[in-house]
């Protein structure tokens, strides 16, 4: 009678937990992998202990004090211009956005069209003609040329507006037009609608995109791999490639720490957002 | 009140349009001068855009759109144009310049004309501690100039030599303090170097060791230098003043006596990119290899992806699981870290000498009795491994859709099947995978549209490699189109082949083009949009 039951249970449950316990190793794995070497005594590639024998913080008090792995001034630049690109991104998308949901213009469904078919071809595709292009505006304006985090920033900028506008565009047209119909009969002008109704009533579509626009940029390389080349202005996504020797000398305590410092912070990030970010209309618009 | 609040919104408004134009105005001759004509014309559609929209009331909604309509056009749109421009034009190494800077360039070099049988003199040459070289000409007792040694290459950004007459004292040549003097034979042992420095007296005239002595001071002799090149507009040629011959313009260099003079400058070339690409063996061969593998890539990814997440979401569908919401948790892990990170940590894990899958597979290469696997160093080995990280990286995703697509299948079409005495696995192909495909298929196409562009993750796990042998271009066997595109024009290490990999990205448009209008076709994505516009 009992094994009966517990054959029961394995047909069942049991060969679920089965399938699904080898896949949370292959998930797991290499996570726990990296997040022990950090704190392992003694670190390698070859430790395939995921217990460590002794823990210790040197791995990161390495990474803070070496001067030719400016690991800080990486993690610096990099939250400067995802934070000034993304803000700058939802901004200036909103305001498009308000437009395009409220004002009645000639051309308006052909823009939004436009838009759309516009950014589907990634921007970096054309990273040549963007590299050419900021080669020249080195020569006349090299505040902002190639090399520099303006010129990195200003790319971003370029880069998924189109995209965030229209999906906030989504979210405004659901707010009932009827608020801001009173308040246009109260003698408000588009502005003050916009400042006083639509925009806090868009706020968490817009934290939303803030967020994934935030990501996107953290995580990019190949713009930040043309665009940089002083050690000292790189991003992580470009600097850390430098850290990653997969030599057997290699310090891979470091490596490992650095690798926990770029992802944590992200990863909370992301599963705090997953809903949104996976869910729907933004489907696919970070990773995919 | 509100009679102030206007103008002072008014003031804001033309202040910042005041600043605005001033940038034009300042931009415009500079690009003039740099010969940007592209650039130029970015700045002018911006500049008139801008006034025309702010300096009237007729365009109100634009006054919204237009900031980030200019951000749009100048990063997305220009770049797009310019990329198509580049792809018909010479642009890559040697060819960098447009003419007139070439010619620029070209009319800077100088010679030293061989009838020259300049003044000769003592030379007592220094080395300083950072072992740079300095020469000391004695040229007579009231001229006595000491400078750094250069090259050709220095010899516009150095400074002048200097009169020091307190280096001798009493006629006798002392060492300055700082500074170690090379005897004879240190002069002969560093010779090969010695003669390619000169110490610049003024613009044409340099001295120049002439005779090293191993007793005493050696000798030095005065050179003056006139210009090499002199541009010949009437022929539209140079004149080489050295062998006073013409050196006429060949396609893209001017050519002296069947020699091409670098550097030369850009041209607009027509078609010679596309035809190079599509009719010389040694590239054709493999773009052929890369397109066929940028395909098979994105496929793969999405294949193996979507079968990991399906099953594993078909396995916690199952009411009554234990411990399901821990299982989801984990398994949207791998998605929630950045790829940079993943692909450089596997990068690690791979390697087939210290990695730890190897050490963990040990056991099994000794009882199959063969040799380890060298992940990333073969063809097939980098290529599996390739598409097993893509795969780690994009189950989640995949596990999170058919989550959510399997729950929202209504339980009762799979009961009906069961009692009419449909099999598990008749169910789920005939009911289940169907229902499932409609609501995900954009998805999946989605997916594949981002693999095919996986520049990161190819970029930074095998890095294109293993090269392949025999090929004109620096490729290898995982390069994806777009990190082919990389090599050519940033890393190849043939130079930038701008125009070249213009053309490729011209490629990858059009497939990126066919793919979307494939997924407009097939899916209800197009409505989907249509039904937010």
């Amino acid at each position: 009678m009992e094994t009966s039951k517990f054959l029961n249970w394995v047909k069942e449950y049991g060969w679920r937990h089965l399938i699904a316990l080898i896949f949370v190793t292959f998930a797991v794995y290499p996570i726990l992998f990296v997040a022990t070497n950090s704190i392992a005594d003694f670190a390698n590639l070859t430790n395939s202990k995921l217990i460590p024998d002794g823990l210790t913080l040197k791995h990161y008090k390495l990474l803070s004090s070496d001067p030719l792995v400016p690991y800080f001034k990486w993690l610096y630049n990099t939250y400067k211009v995802a934070l000034i690109a993304a803000f700058f991104n939802v901004f200036l998308g909103t305001l498009a956005a308000y437009a395009f949901s409220r004002l009645q213009f000639k051309g308006r469904r052909a823009s939004l069209l436009t838009l759309v078919i516009v950014q589907m071809f990634p921007s970096f595709l054309a990273f040549v003609a963007i590299y050419l292009l900021f080669f020249q505006i080195s020569d006349i304006a090299p505040f902002m040329g190639l090399g520099t985090h303006i010129g990195l920033i200003l790319v971003y900028l370029g880069g998924s507006i189109g995209f965030n506008s229209w999906l906030i565009k989504g979210f405004m047209d659901t707010i009932s037009p009827s608020l801001d119909e009173a308040a246009k009969v109260d003698g408000a002008t588009d502005f003050q609608i916009f400042r006083r109704i639509i925009a806090p009533l868009s706020r968490p579509i817009l934290v939303v995109i803030f967020v994934i626009t935030f990501i996107g940029i953290y995580s990019d390389f190949i713009l930040a791999a043309i665009f940089l080349k002083d050690k000292n202005l790189w991003t992580v996504a470009v600097g850390i490639n430098t850290v990653f020797i997969d030599d057997f000398n290699a310090d891979w305590g470091v490596i490992a720490a650095s690798s926990v410092i770029a992802a944590t912070p992200i990863a909370v990030l992301f599963i705090f957002f997953q809903k949104q970010i996976t869910g729907g209309l933004t489907a696919g618009s970070v990773k995919g | 009140m509100i009679y102030l609040s206007m103008t002072l919104s008014k003031i804001f408004r033309y202040t910042l349009l005041a600043i605005f134009n001033a940038l034009i105005v300042y931009a415009v001759p500079l690009a003039l001068t740099f010969e940007s004509w592209f650039f130029l014309s970015l700045i002018l559609v911006i500049g008139i855009l801008v006034n025309i929209v702010y300096f009237t009331d007729r365009f109100q909604p634009m006054k919204w759109i237009l900031p980030g309509m200019i951000f749009m056009l100048s990063f997305v749109v220009f770049p797009a144009v310019y990329n198509t421009y580049v792809s018909f034009t010479n642009w890559s190494t040697g060819h960098i310049l447009t003419k007139t800077q070439a010619i620029g360039v070209l009319e800077d070099r100088v010679f030293t004309p061989d009838d020259q049988k300049g003044l000769e003199f003592e030379m007592y040459i220094l080395q300083d501690l950072d072992l740079n070289f300095y020469y000391v000409a004695n040229l007579d007792s009231e001229n006595i100039l000491f400078g750094k040694a250069v090259s050709d290459d220095e010899i516009f950004s150095t400074s002048y030599a200097t009169h020091e007459p307190s280096l001798f004292i009493n006629g006798e040549f002392s060492t300055p303090d700082g500074y170690y003097q090379l005897s004879g034979k240190e002069q002969i042992a560093n010779s090969t170097t010695l003669q390619e420095l000169s110490l610049v007296i003024d613009k044409n005239t340099r001295a120049q060791l002439y005779k090293i002595s191993v007793f005493g001071a050696s000798t030095g002799r005065l050179t003056s230098t006139s210009q090499l090149y002199t541009y010949d507009e009437m022929n539209d040629a140079l004149f080489n003043n050295a062998t006073n011959t013409l050196c006429p313009v060949v396609k893209d260099n001017f050519e002296c006596e069947g020699k091409e003079i670098e550097p030369g400058w850009r041209v607009y070339v027509g078609g010679e990119n596309y035809s190079k690409l599509f009719s010389s063996q040694r590239i054709r061969g493999p773009l052929g290899v890369v397109t066929k593998w940028t395909f098979q890539f994105a496929l793969l990814s999405v294949i193996f992806s979507f079968a990991v997440g399906l099953l594993l979401s078909m396995i916690l569908n199952k009411d009554g699981l234990k411990f399901q919401r821990i299982y989801r948790a984990v398994f949207i892990l791998p998605y929630a870290i950045p790829a940079f990170v993943s692909a450089l940590v596997w990068k690690g894990l791979l390697n087939p000498d210290y990695g730890v899958i190897n050490s963990w597979l040990g056991p099994l290469y000794e009882m199959l009795d063969i040799e380890p696997v060298k992940w990333l160093k073969t063809k097939e080995s980098a290529r599996s491994a390739v598409l097993l990280v893509n795969t780690w990286l994009g189950f989640p995703y995949m596990f999170l859709i058919t989550t959510g697509a399997l729950q929202s299948i209504p339980k009762e079409l799979i009961e009906a099947a069961k009692v009419d005495g449909a099999t598990g696995i008749q169910s789920f192909w005939r009911i289940t995978f169907p229902l499932l495909m409609v609501s995900i298929s954009p998805l999946l196409i989605g997916s594949f549209a981002f693999n095919f562009n996986n520049f990161t993750l190819i970029f930074l796990l095998s890095g294109g490699g293993p090269p392949i042998i025999g090929s004109e271009v620096s490729v290898g066997w995982t390069d994806i189109l777009i990190s082919f595109t990389y090599k050519l024009a940033i890393s190849g290490g043939r130079g930038n082949l701008f125009g070249l990999a213009s053309s490729v990205t011209i490629i990858i448009f059009a497939l990126v083009l066919i793919i979307s209008a494939i997924s407009f076709r097939y899916t209800k994505r197009l409505e989907r949009i249509y039904g937010n516009i």
